[in-house]
């Protein structure tokens, strides 16, 4: 009997390719309380509490990925020594030849692993060819720690920062658990430093950081797999069977549980770290009251918006700089286009990339014609001309989003079609009667989104200044709630697959 | 130290009045009103222009804030 729960036990902490230690999982959420006590047991210690997130880190990892983190080992390696030697050389040639031979490595694992079935079936396509798919595995987290270990070398490269002596704290930086699967995609500028620190938790901290993981939890279980599992996957299925409204319902929708899914993964992140004393850069700001794609990009995955303004977009720019506005246009459909392409091998994660690439050279060339026109009719800097704009942008992003969604161009056509062309209003009291909870959470969804910051930072200091036994309770209820409302099993992140 | 016509070619470009604008070497892009990511590339090329120079791709994303930029102008006049 005993040895029987012994191997069940090893079982469950065991590598298991769909199980991973999901934040909200009830062993996360046992694994993360221990480690919380051993942390704060080795709080006077440096050495111990960095080796304690070290291992941790590394069994989070292989929990998910098996093997695969060998790989990750290699990338810490890889970088950790390319960043000394970069450091070390001098002489604009070879730190450039340096810098491509880094880079190289770093995208060809990651495009082995991502695109390699991608790129053969459309040679096959090409040749007319029938196409085998290779047998190769995604490493989970591997875009998100490819792209934090190159920021380090590529910070390095342009002067910004220095390496770090230690190969112990680069690689906890790299293997970090809170941010490896998903991001936030932090920089190596700012998290290096923060292992010199103690920890000191304030009050406000351990407000902050509980608002995050309850809101985290509250959007990725009530909000974001509640309406997928019991609305929108059903229309995105077969949207045919559903009419326009539900069609459209489902495009709002979408662009919620995108939205919370990934939102609320970050959220987690960034508030477990912070109850280990590290503060990770931001990922979203209420990305939905952007007044512009380009505002929007400001306020949705800012941690790999930013990586690809310094890393990829600035270069471009300065690179065609002399076609002057047409230069800026072409950097930024390439930079989407690539940004697109690093979600997914597919074609519609490209069209998506590129989609996005055009909203914004598109508003660029208008950003005069505009201006003009805005002040013709004194609509500058009024509220009308804001929630136009909201309202426009809003709409432009939830056409994107059936992009991100669908397998194939005709999916979402057949989605269009039938809002364009079966739209019955008379459907909508039915829908309300029908989907009741969903519509709610839907409302409330966009509702609470829309609420002013300032609340949010209210909020954050009223809990701060709750005693802790009450805080416990607190987040006892929101975990509560959220498994009386998980009507499955945990949901895996959407941003899992990139 | 920033430079009058450093400032002015700033300001032009982005449509400013100098008097409005506070430049000092810590300054950076974004504390400039209409400075983004999108106008920058322009600001660089009046720049370039003005002072008839050329700079290097990797020599602009190395300036941390505004007195790198007067100071890669600066070399680039010597």
């Amino acid at each position: 009997m005993f040895n029987l729960d012994m191997s069940k036990l090893a079982g469950l902490l065991s590598y298991d390719p769909g199980d991973p230690l999901l934040f909200g999982s009830s062993l996360f959420l046992f694994l993360f309380f221990a480690l919380l006590v051993f942390y704060r047991l080795f709080a006077n210690s440096k050495n111990a509490r960095i080796l304690l997130i070290l291992f941790f880190s590394l069994y989070f990892y292989y929990k998910a990925s098996g093997l695969f983190f060998l790989l990750l080992i290699f990338s810490a390696l890889f970088n950790f020594y390319s960043g000394k030697i970069l450091f070390n050389t001098t002489g604009i040639t070879k730190r450039k030849i340096l810098l491509i031979i880094n880079v190289a490595i770093n995208l060809g694992i990651l495009g082995y692993f991502k695109y390699t079935n991608f790129f053969l079936e459309m040679i096959s396509d090409f040749q007319l060819g029938t196409f085998e798919p290779l047998d190769i595995l995604l490493p989970i987290g591997i875009s998100f720690y490819t792209f934090k270990s190159m920021n380090y070398v590529l910070d390095i490269y342009l002067e910004a920062m220095e390496p770090t002596k230690s190969l112990r704290d680069f690689s906890v930086f790299v293997f970090f658990f809170p941010n490896i699967l998903a991001g936030p995609i932090d920089r190596a500028s700012q998290f290096l430093p923060q292992l010199e620190n103690d920890v000191v938790l304030s009050k406000e901290d351990i407000g902050k950081a509980l608002l995050l993981i309850m809101s985290g939890l509250v959007k990725k279980i009530i909000i974001a797999d509640y309406l997928a599992l019991n609305f929108i996957d059903r229309v995105f299925d077969s949207p045919l069977r559903f009419t326009g409204v539900e069609n459209l319902f489902a495009l709002y929708s979408y662009g919620l549980q995108i939205y919370c899914d990934f939102s609320g993964y970050s959220d987690i992140a960034i508030g477990i770290a912070l109850l280990l004393g590290f503060k990770l850069m931001d990922n979203f700001n209420s990305p939905y009251q952007a007044t512009s794609i380009a505002d929007f990009w400001r306020r949705w995955h800012i941690s790999l918006s930013t990586f690809l303004l310094d890393y990829l977009f600035r270069p471009l720019q300065m690179k065609f700089r002399n076609l002057k506005m047409y230069g800026n246009m072409i950097a930024l459909i390439i930079t989407f286009v690539l940004c697109g392409f690093w979600h997914g091998a597919s074609w519609m994660f490209l069209f998506w990339g590129l989609l996005h690439g055009l909203y914004m050279a598109i508003s660029l060339l208008l950003q005069k014609p505009k201006k003009k026109l805005y002040n013709r009719l004194k609509l500058t800097n009024t509220k009308l001309l804001k929630a136009g704009q909201v309202f426009i942008t809003f709409h432009l992003l939830i056409l994107s989003w059936v992009l991100f969604k669908v397998d194939n161009l005709q999916s979402g056509l057949d989605i269009f079609n039938q809002i364009f062309s079966f739209f019955k209003p008379a459907v909508i009291p039915q829908f309300i009667e029908g989907y009741t909870l969903t519509f709610i959470i839907l409302v409330l969804g966009y509702f609470i989104h829309f609420l002013p910051k300032s609340l949010e930072v209210k909020t954050a200091k009223l809990l701060a200044e709750t005693h802790p036994v009450l805080q416990g309770v607190i987040l006892a209820v929101v975990i509560w709630l959220c498994a009386q409302v998980q009507s499955a099993e945990l949901q895996p992140f959407i941003y899992f697959q990139f | 130290m920033i430079s009058e016509r450093f400032k002015k070619i700033v300001c032009d470009e982005l449509e400013l009045n100098v008097e409005d604008v506070e430049m000092k070497d810590d300054t950076i892009a974004s504390e400039v009103p209409g400075w983004d990511s999108l106008s920058h590339v322009n600001v660089i090329t009046a720049l370039e222009k003005d002072y008839n120079v050329r700079f290097k791709g990797i020599e602009i994303l190395k300036c941390k804030n505004i007195g790198d930029l007067q100071k890669l102008v600066d070399s680039k006049l010597q």
